[in-house]
């Protein structure tokens, strides 16, 4: 794995299905008005025939996607995370989920990477997503992994949620690391705390159980790529080490119904006793702001968020440890 | 997907239609009856139309899928003792339409749906190269909901003219008359302002239901809807003036009243 600063790469996933859809003639490609945005205007200009504009109509646009994929094609439908999932959720419900059809919604711009207010920032889809019966829910964490989500994804029986970051895209993973849609992996070997993260916030993670492995407590992080279905043997396995005395989970999300919430159950069910600590939005509307960094610290997902959530719960004494954000300059992505 | 076994004169197969449906309804004893009386005609013009294994039917409001289970019934497509099934516990024939619904495409329970799936099948065959047609049961009700029109300006922007939407304009929704709720006229102003090829015509009647279908399946460059005028106490004499369009009740002396009515006619009808 590298060290931050990290490199970025631009339109990883773009490239990837455009890859994708010169094997494959049944995928299509519906966006939603954010074509650019959502990088498939790579497929437009190389697959003109199989592009689809939605428009600003994400009901309809879904509600067609499950009829395309009833007829054998593979759907991937293009919007913003917090617009795929919020307006059109009777229809992903009622026209996707419910007869377990092969659309695959990708949902761009994450939490609080937005500065754009609670209208643009999807804070919910996670567990929105999440409850729909069938849907697998997918958040990964850089551009290695987000190179493989659209060849992954394809022959997945049913449907799928992915949220992706937009932008620039960091790279954090070996070139040869291999996502797979049935794990989680322990990436960092700790022995006092599971770190459990997704997405975003993976690099968070790495940076604080750096910080705090120099401190004397030792950290695991465990990469959470797949929220549903979650690799529970991964998870109990981590949780339950007779070392663990404290699970963490990231996300930049809600804390309720995400990666948090799903950590949780499977603890509870198994009977798993450690103490929990959920980082973060804490049952919050985030807001509109200047950049993204202002939020993460605001809305407590940044790395000092999750150093100072362990070492209180921990109960260590003295101030928890200082983490300056390494300086990322041009082309480069350091977590908050 | 369908295999006809039979064919019908169209006012023969709405009259079984409407027979058939009260026969459905009556073991609960209150039912979606409204709906398959007023969408009887639309209903028998659809399956008469659409060619088997080719052209699809899509039931957008899944309360009404009892008219399509009716003339499946009537047409020898399901048995007799399987729609006997209707509404009851277990049985696949639910009252309002799901994914286990059989005989139609594509139903949904969650209204204003429809239009957008028959969208997907026009995209679908459009890239399979095929001349298939879409026939799309909408209701009045259901254009109160905004994905309706965003459905009919995706349609009209690609010139989706291999699909036809039989509108039952039966001004019947749950809280009362669908125009003492919201204000829908004028409807075929609305859709031709779309670019919509619009028929306006009298839902009950055959002849007119055909030729606009003919004259549907004979546009190009833009999609089509029958705007069917309608009531859903049409052909039941029987029915209270008070009965609810929506959810009849049909209790069982008023519902040996309607067997024989019905019965009557179609005998008159056959004689």
């Amino acid at each position: 794995m590298r060290e931050p600063p990290y490199p970025i790469e631009l339109k990883p996933y773009g490239r990837a299905l455009v890859e994708l859809a010169r094997r494959r003639a049944d995928v299509l490609c519906l966006s939603g008005d954010l074509t650019k945005q959502t990088e498939v205007d790579l497929f437009q200009a190389e697959f003109g025939e199989r592009f689809i504009h939605g428009g600003m109509a994400e009901a309809n646009m879904m509600g067609m996607a499950g009829a395309l994929a009833r007829c054998g094609f593979v759907p991937f439908v293009h919007t913003f995370g917090v617009f795929a999932t919020r307006r059109p959720y009777d229809q992903i419900a009622n026209a996707i989920a419910y007869p377990n059809l092969p659309v695959r919604i990708i949902g761009f711009m994450p939490g609080v990477s937005t500065p754009g207010g609670p209208s643009h920032q999807a804070t919910d889809d996670v567990a929105l997503m999440r409850a729909l019966p069938n849907m697998t829910v997918v958040d990964v964490a850089d551009a290695i992994e987000t190179r493989q989500v659209p060849a992954l994804v394809a022959d997945v029986p049913g449907p799928v949620y992915v949220r992706l970051k937009r932008g620039e895209i960091p790279v954090i993973f070996d070139s040869d690391h291999v996502l797979r849609l049935d794990r989680a992996s322990v990436v960092v070997a700790g022995t006092d705390v599971a770190l459990f993260a997704s997405g975003m916030m993976l690099a968070a993670a790495l940076a604080a159980s750096r910080a705090l492995g120099a401190c004397g407590v030792s950290v695991s992080v465990i990469n959470v790529p797949v929220i549903k279905p979650l690799d529970t043997a991964t998870v109990l396995a981590a949780a339950s080490a007779a070392s663990v005395r404290l699970v963490v989970t990231a996300e930049n999300h809600s804390i309720i119904g995400g990666l948090g919430s799903a950590v949780a159950e499977t603890m509870a069910e198994a009977g798993v006793g450690r103490p929990l600590r959920r980082v973060g939005l804490r049952d919050t509307f985030a807001e509109g702001a200047l950049d993204a960094f202002y939020l993460f610290e605001r809305y407590g997902l940044s790395t000092a968020a999750i150093v100072e959530t362990i070492w209180t719960a921990l109960g260590c004494s003295g101030v928890p440890p200082s983490v300056p954000v390494v300086a990322a300059g041009g082309g480069e992505y350091s977590p908050v | 997907m369908r295999v006809m076994s039979e064919t019908l004169d169209p006012r023969e197969l709405a009259l079984r239609i409407r027979l058939r449906a009260v026969r459905m309804v009556a073991p609960q004893g209150f039912g979606y009856l409204g709906q398959a009386l007023s969408s009887a005609e639309q209903v028998a013009a659809v399956f008469g139309a659409a060619r088997p294994g080719v052209d699809r039917i899509v039931c957008s409001p899944g309360h009404y899928i009892i008219g399509p289970f009716a003339a499946a019934a009537e047409l020898g497509l399901v048995s007799e003792g399987d729609v006997s099934g209707y509404g009851q516990n277990g049985s696949v024939f639910e009252a309002i339409g799901t994914e286990r619904s059989p005989v139609v495409d594509y139903t949904c329970g969650s209204l204003g749906q429809g239009l957008s799936a028959a969208l997907g099948f026009a995209l679908a065959d459009r890239f399979h190269g095929s001349d298939a047609r879409i026939f799309a049961m909408v209701s009045d009700g259901e254009l109160e909901e905004g994905q309706v029109w965003e459905a009919a300006l995706f349609a009209a922007h690609h010139r989706l003219d291999r699909l036809v939407v039989l509108l039952d304009a039966n001004n019947s929704q749950v809280d009362g008359p669908v125009d003492s709720i919201t204000t829908l006229e004028p409807i075929a102003d609305k859709w031709s302002a779309f670019g919509w090829r619009v028929f306006d015509i009298d839902g009950h009647d055959v002849a007119a239901l055909s030729a606009a279908l003919s004259a549907a399946s004979a546009e190009r460059g833009r999609p089509s809807v029958l705007v069917c005028r309608t009531s859903t106490r049409h052909g039941l004499d029987c029915l209270p003036p008070d009965a609810d369009g929506h959810f009849i009740k049909l209790p069982p002396s008023l519902a040996a009243a309607a067997v024989a009515e019905l019965t009557g006619k179609l005998e008159a009808l056959r004689a």
